[in-house]
């Protein structure tokens, strides 16, 4: 019989002490809020005239943004509340900080445990999961949302993003919160516009910086430009889609449509050929979804989101492709130490865009014959897409673009379009082109 | 009075095993419901004495609470139990080895409270994370209490070199797994994309070594095994398949259907649903099935000789024949 001692006390100890090192390893970061750093960086472009060096000025004019957007907005764990942004302190306190159950056993921080880690923590959708998802997750900081029942380029109502909150965005990432009870998910919607609101306006203080300031001038601190001039206009959208006048109006339902029926009941007939025949001629769908609606036509656009990084990367990139072919053996020393400047910032432009920007995608146009309708599936969801396009995709919109505008097609005949496109997913005779019929695999 | 029938080291190592399986199980519940912080302070809840809280806010009051304050009251039943088996292990003649564990537990389970403590007290990710890998280090210690103490001290008889030294490989993979798992179940949300990028990497390469090390574990000890050990090896087979499926599952439950890989045509036509029972389900099924498989590659390893001091190359050789007899 063999007792020999199988696993010595030291080897227990050195096992538990290294797993235990390696388990903790990949510290915490602090919380806080990312610095917009692709607006920041081409914002600072070298100028000669500055007095003091480019990096030097350039960095002092980045930490004033963030002391700035720090006395007005706070930072993640204590944010301020403004009251000119019209925002609700309290839901604010629900939804921001860490994952924590108050005195009262409330739960606090549910941006931080249901959203952050794929909207990121600034709202800049770059969150830890953000690069496998597609699409990527929306960053707020724009102030541009898709899905909602104002006008194109108008901020969504309140209702619009509890809506997405409870009903997900289908074929995305984006899940239901409909679990949640009604006050978490008002909470985090108001948090939303919250990040919103701080994205625009660091996005309105660069936009100035870069139209207004000298490379040497710092920005004005006084309360009149940063809350009257900066504030006061971002936060004035938000609360102006709280006016009936926002949404976009509603034609009445042309007789002869029942959506209950289904497009190839007789009663839709009508309707859906009308529709088909709009998609195909005034409607312009054909453009992007093909003629088959199998989302075929051109696919090599971008959302705004992306297009800002493609076009900054083209702006880097040329601009790098210059400075590199300028012979600067003939230069004066003040030349050279501007060029020498200048590509320093183009390369910390590239470096900005590596780090801090997600590797863009193209948006392909939505296969219609799938059924999926990422902004809701009702047919009155499907006439806001069709009335004013999607903010911020290339999808455009029929209706007009304004109130008291003129579209492309009738308010009523959208519901025609709208038949249609509810119709493809269960036309079974579709043709593919002029010579043969649509088979089940073309669908996919 | 000890009896030449009753196995008490063992009877008590196995029920802690139950215990703490349990525990593993509502622990992974507390991460699956960011619950960890739903009381505040520790270790009293919301100022009462953890063991006097009224049972009604407890079980009456929101959901995370019930699951954390049943966590910790929960963890002090393993101490206790643990405190048990160590004393039993003292008294009871069993082999150095099992003394050793039942010392090591009770060092772990201490540490683990603590931890666990000062996770609340720092409301810390880092120490969650610490937390969180202790937990199956002290189940694979009582595992293998648990087998060891089930041969009365007696070493087992030796593998071939492939199967000893693949059994040992699948504990330290399957570990690794936790601590990877870990580190994405945890994960703060101020890390950079390109973190997660690199754990999710890392997780999928340990998932393919786990299950080659499975597969070599099955092929290995089909002759020349003890049958404790062609068992333990199958079945960690199958429970690496099942683990794969909850993996999967567990992405789709939070993320949907992987659409940067996907066509559009199979994505799913419903949206993922945040907290929802089953996607719960799954996410803490697979960090459980990770500690079993764990448990699991310690019971082979020790089934199949891999922890034994004297080397197995040896024995096989026939120097040490007679070692193991």
């Amino acid at each position: 019989m063999n007792r020999q001692p199988i696993l010595p006390p030291t080897l227990v100890l050195v096992v538990v002490t290294v797993s235990l090192a390696a388990s903790g390893c990949g510290r915490t970061p602090a919380a806080s809020f990312r610095p917009n750093l692709v607006a920041a960086s081409r914002t600072v472009e070298p100028d000669a005239e500055a007095e003091k060096p480019w990096r030097e000025w350039a960095g002092n004019r980045q930490r004033q943004v963030a002391t700035i957007l720090e006395a007005m907005f706070g930072t993640p764990d204590d944010p301020v509340v403004l009251p000119e942004t019209g925002l609700d302190p309290a839901k604010i306190q629900l939804a921001a900080g860490p994952v924590r159950s108050d005195i009262a056993g409330r739960k606090n921080g549910l941006y931080r445990e249901h959203c952050a880690h794929c909207h990121g923590i600034t709202g800049d959708g770059m969150g830890p999961t953000a690069a496998f998802l597609n699409p990527y997750p929306r960053d707020y900081r724009p102030g541009k949302f898709k899905f909602k029942s104002t006008w194109r380029d108008a901020k969504p109502t309140h209702a619009d993003l509890v809506t997405i909150l409870n009903n997900g965005i289908v074929g995305t990432s984006m899940p239901s919160f409909a679990l949640l009870s009604p006050a978490q998910v008002d909470a985090l919607a108001e948090y939303v516009k919250y990040l919103a609101i701080r994205g625009e306006t660091e996005l309105a203080l660069y936009t100035h910086i870069e139209q207004e300031l000298e490379a040497q001038d710092s920005l004005p601190e006084d309360r009149g430009f940063l809350v009257d001039e900066i504030l006061a206009p971002v936060a004035a959208k938000w609360q102006a889609v709280a006016e009936p006048s926002a949404q976009i109006p509603v034609a009445a339902v042309p007789a002869g449509i029942d959506f209950a029926l289904g497009g190839d009941h007789p009663t839709n007939k009508e309707s859906v050929e009308k529709g088909r025949k709009l998609f195909l001629g005034d409607g312009g769908c054909v453009k992007c979804h093909g003629p088959t609606a199998l989302g075929d036509g051109q696919a090599n656009d971008y959302d705004d989101w992306n297009k800002l990084v493609v076009e900054a990367r083209k702006e880097v990139g040329g601009g790098l492709e210059t400075a590199h072919g300028v012979s600067t053996s003939a230069m004066s020393p003040e030349d050279l130490a501007e060029h020498k400047a200048r590509l320093e910032w183009l390369e910390t432009r590239t470096r900005v865009l590596d780090g801090d920007a997600l590797k863009p995608r193209t948006i392909p146009p939505r296969n219609l014959r799938l059924g999926l309708y990422r902004g809701g599936r009702r047919p009155l969801d499907i006439y806001r897409r069709l009335y004013t396009g999607i903010n911020g995709a290339p999808m455009p919109g029929v209706g007009p673009s304004a109130p008291g505008g003129k579209g492309t097609v009738p308010d009523e005949d959208i519901w025609h379009i709208v038949n249609y496109v509810l119709s493809l997913p269960y036309d079974v005779d579709g043709e593919l082109g002029a010579d043969r019929a649509m088979a089940a695999k073309d669908r996919f | 009075m000890q009896s030449s029938t009753v196995n008490l080291p063992r009877i008590v190592a196995g029920t802690l095993v139950v215990v703490t399986g349990l525990q593993l199980c509502s622990g992974a519940l507390v991460t699956t419901y960011d619950a960890a912080m739903a009381v505040p302070d520790w270790p009293s809840t919301y100022g009462h004495n953890m063991f006097l809280f009224p049972l009604r806010e407890w079980l009456g009051g929101p959901f995370d609470l019930m699951l954390e304050h049943g966590h910790r009251l929960w963890g002090t039943v393993v101490g206790l139990l643990t405190l048990v088996l160590a004393g039993v292990c003292w008294k009871w003649p069993v082999a150095p080895a099992v003394r050793s564990l039942a010392v090591a537990a009770v060092a772990l389970v201490v540490l683990q409270g603590l931890v666990g403590g000062f996770r609340v007290l720092l409301d810390s990710q880092t120490v969650a994370k610490v937390h969180a890998c202790a937990g199956p280090l002290f189940f694979a210690v009582v595992v293998a209490i648990a087998a060891l103490a089930r041969r009365g001290g007696e070493a087992v008889r030796p593998s071939t070199p492939l199967a000893a030294r693949t059994a040992a490989g699948l504990v330290g993979a399957a570990y690794l797994q936790l601590v990877a798992g870990a580190q994405l179940r945890h994960l703060d949300a101020a890390v950079d994309p390109r973190t997660f990028h690199f754990l999710v990497g890392l997780h999928l390469l340990g998932a393919v070594a786990v299950v080659g090390l499975g597969a070599t574990a099955v092929a290995a000890t089909r002759s020349g095994a003890s049958r404790g050990a062609w068992g333990w090896s199958r079945a960690i087979l199958f429970l690496v398949g099942c683990q794969i499926v909850l993996g999967g599952g567990a992405w789709v439950a939070k993320y949907g259907a992987p659409s940067a890989l996907l066509p559009e045509a199979w994505r799913m036509s419903q949206p993922v649903v945040a907290r929802s029972g089953s996607g719960a389900v799954i996410v803490t099924g697979h960090a459980v099935l990770g500690m079993l498989l764990l448990g699991a590659a310690v019971a082979l390893a020790i089934a199949a000789g891999a922890l034994a001091r004297r080397p197995v190359a040896a024995a096989v050789r026939g120097v040490g024949k007679g070692a193991f007899a």
